[in-house]
C-alpha cells in the first residue's frame, strides 16, 4: 500500500490530485469515527441522570434619577448589587419586569387613634379603587383592623363590592393590631405568590402605632421579605408632628421596597406612584452568593452615574438547599 | 540602521498607548462593600496629648474591599454619602496615607482612609480557606 502511494506521489500530476484527496478523506474519516463513537456513547449516557441545582436570586427594583423620575435607558452594567457585602456585577438576566397581574390588599386602620382622619381615609380608598385602571387578571381585597381583629370587607373583586355603605357598617375604635393586620394581608397575598408575573402589594392606611398585636414588627418584616410583598404606607399622621408611627411606616415601606406617602397628598398621588412603579419595574437575577447566613441583605448601587437611585426590598431569606446526589441506575 | 529604526518606531508609538497604562493610577476592583463605623481610632501624638475626642458619630460610613494585582485594601469613607461607582475597574493612587479614588473619569478624586492592607497572595489564600470551609459546612448541613 505504502509502495503504491510512494510510486504515485513521485509523479507530479498525480501528487497534485492525490494530496487534496487525502486531506479531505482524513478529515471525513475523523468526523465519521467521532460520529460512530458518540452514537454508542449516547446509548450509554441515556441511562444516566444528571441533576444540578443553581440557586438564583430574583430581585425586582426601581431606578430613578436625582429628580426622582424613572430612568428609562438603564443598562445591565449601570448597576451593581451588594448581596451580604459581596459586590455582584455578573447577572444571569436583566430587563423590564413583566408584572402583569396585580394582587393588591388595601389595609384600613379603623382604630381609636385614627378616628379623626377616618373620613379622609375612607374617601381616599374609595377614590383609589374607583380610579384604578384595573386589568381583568388583577385582584383587589380590602381589610380593616381595629380592637383585636382584622375584618375582611371584600376580597378578589372589590371594584364592584366595595361601597361606602359597606365601610360604614364595619367595626371601629379600640386598640391598633397593625402588625397582625399586615400579617393577615400578607397571608392573603401569599395564596397567589410564587408566580413571577404577579406583583403582591399592600396599600396600608395607618398612623403606624401598633398597640395590641401578637406579632412583632420584626416577625412581620421577615415574612414580608420572605414573600416579596411590597408595602405602600399611607401615613395618616400630622406631618408637622413627627411620631414613632411615621418611623415605623417608613421602615416597613423601605424594607419592602415600597414608599411612604402622606395621606394629605391624596389618592391620585398614591395611584400615580404605584402605577409608575408598575411600569418602571425591572428585574435582575443572579446566582446566589455563598454565605452561611440565612438572611441576605441587599443594596443596589450605581457603577458609573452616582446620581442614580435604586429602590428594592432590603433583603431576602434563603432555605438551605439539600445536597443532590448523582445517581446512576 | 535597523536597530535605530526600530527604536525610533518604538519612541513614536509610545504616545499612542492608552493614557491609563502610563498614568499615576493603579487599578483595582471593589469586591465587597458594607456600611460600618465611621470613626477610626486616633493614633500617636494626637491620641496622647490632643484634645478629648467628641462623642462617637452615629452615622455609618461605606467600607470597601479593593483588590489590586499586588495588594488588597480595606478603605473607609468619611461620611455615609461618600460612595464610589462600583464599576468593574477603578483607578486609585496612594496619597499621604490615604487612598484617592478617581471618579467621573478623572474629573475628581475622592479620598478614603486605609483601614487595613494585606498582600494579594495572602488574601487569595484566605479566600480559598473560607470557600473550603463553607463548602464543608453546606455538605454537613445537607447530610443531617
Amino acid at each position: 500500500m505504502f509502495n503504491f502511494l510512494g510510486t504515485m506521489l513521485r509523479h507530479q500530476w498525480l501528487r497534485r490530485l492525490l494530496l487534496p484527496l487525502l486531506l479531505v478523506t482524513t478529515i471525513c474519516a475523523n468526523r465519521l469515527l467521532f460520529a460512530l463513537s458518540t452514537a454508542s456513547d449516547s446509548q450509554e449516557s441515556s441511562n444516566l441522570t444528571y441533576h444540578s441545582s443553581v440557586s438564583e436570586v430574583r430581585l425586582v427594583f426601581f431606578a430613578t434619577d436625582e429628580h426622582n423620575r424613572p430612568v428609562e435607558a438603564l443598562q445591565q452594567d449601570d448597576v451593581a448589587v451588594i448581596d451580604n457585602e459581596t459586590v455582584i456585577r455578573d447577572f444571569r438576566s436583566f430587563g423590564p419586569a413583566a408584572l402583569v397581574k396585580l394582587d393588591v390588599t388595601v389595609l384600613m386602620d379603623f382604630s381609636e387613634s385614627v378616628l379623626p382622619q377616618l373620613q379622609q381615609e375612607i374617601t381616599n380608598v374609595l377614590q383609589l379603587i374607583a380610579q384604578w385602571p384595573w386589568n381583568p387578571t388583577d385582584n383587589v381585597s380590602v381589610l380593616s383592623f381595629s380592637g383585636t381583629e382584622v375584618h375582611l370587607l371584600c376580597t378578589g373583586d372589590c371594584r364592584s363590592w366595595f361601597t361606602a355603605d359597606r365601610v360604614a357598617s364595619s367595626a371601629r375604635g379600640g386598640p391598633t393590631p397593625l402588625f397582625d393586620a399586615i400579617d393577615t394581608a400578607r397571608n392573603l397575598l401569599n395564596q397567589r405568590a410564587g408566580q413571577p408575573e404577579v406583583w403582591p402589594v399592600i396599600i396600608l392606611f395607618s398612623d403606624g402605632d401598633d398597640t395590641i398585636s401578637k406579632a412583632s414588627l420584626r416577625e412581620v418584616l421577615e415574612k414580608i421579605l420572605a414573600n416579596g410583598v411590597q408595602v405602600y404606607a399611607i401615613d395618616v399622621n400630622n406631618p408637622e408632628q413627627p411620631s414613632n408611627g411615621t418611623a415605623t411606616l417608613q421602615k416597613i415601606a423601605d424594607d419592602s421596597g415600597g414608599r411612604r406617602i402622606r395621606l394629605g397628598e391624596g389618592a391620585l398621588r398614591i395611584l400615580n406612584d404605584v402605577i409608575a412603579d408598575l411600569h418602571s419595574a425591572r428585574v435582575v437575577t443572579y446566582v446566589l452568593p455563598e454565605s452561611n447566613s440565612d438572611f441576605h441583605s441587599i443594596r443596589m448601587l450605581p457603577t458609573r452615574d452616582l446620581s442614580l437611585q435604586f429602590r428594592s426590598r432590603r433583603g431576602y431569606y434563603i432555605t438551605r438547599p439539600t445536597l443532590i446526589r448523582r445517581t446512576v441506575p | 540602521m535597523k536597530r535605530s529604526l526600530s527604536l525610533v518606531f518604538l519612541f513614536c508609538s509610545l504616545p499612542g498607548l492608552p493614557a491609563a497604562q502610563i498614568s499615576i493610577y493603579q487599578h483595582g476592583t471593589v469586591v465587597r462593600m458594607h456600611m460600618g463605623d465611621c470613626v477610626l481610632a486616633p493614633r500617636g501624638f494626637m491620641m496622647a496629648f490632643g484634645a478629648p475626642a467628641g462623642p462617637p458619630s452615629q452615622d455609618s460610613c461605606p467600607e470597601y474591599t479593593l483588590v489590586s494585582n499586588t495588594v488588597v485594601f480595606v478603605i473607609v469613607g468619611k461620611s455615609s454619602t461618600q460612595l464610589i461607582p462600583l464599576t468593574e475597574t477603578i483607578d486609585f493612587r496612594l496619597q499621604k496615607n490615604e487612598l484617592a479614588v478617581r471618579v467621573d473619569d478623572a474629573r475628581r478624586e475622592t479620598k478614603f482612609t486605609i483601614k487595613d492592607m494585606i498582600t494579594r497572595s495572602e488574601w487569595d489564600r484566605i479566600q480559598r480557606h473560607i470557600d473550603e470551609r463553607m463548602r464543608t459546612t453546606e455538605v454537613h448541613e445537607a447530610e443531617r
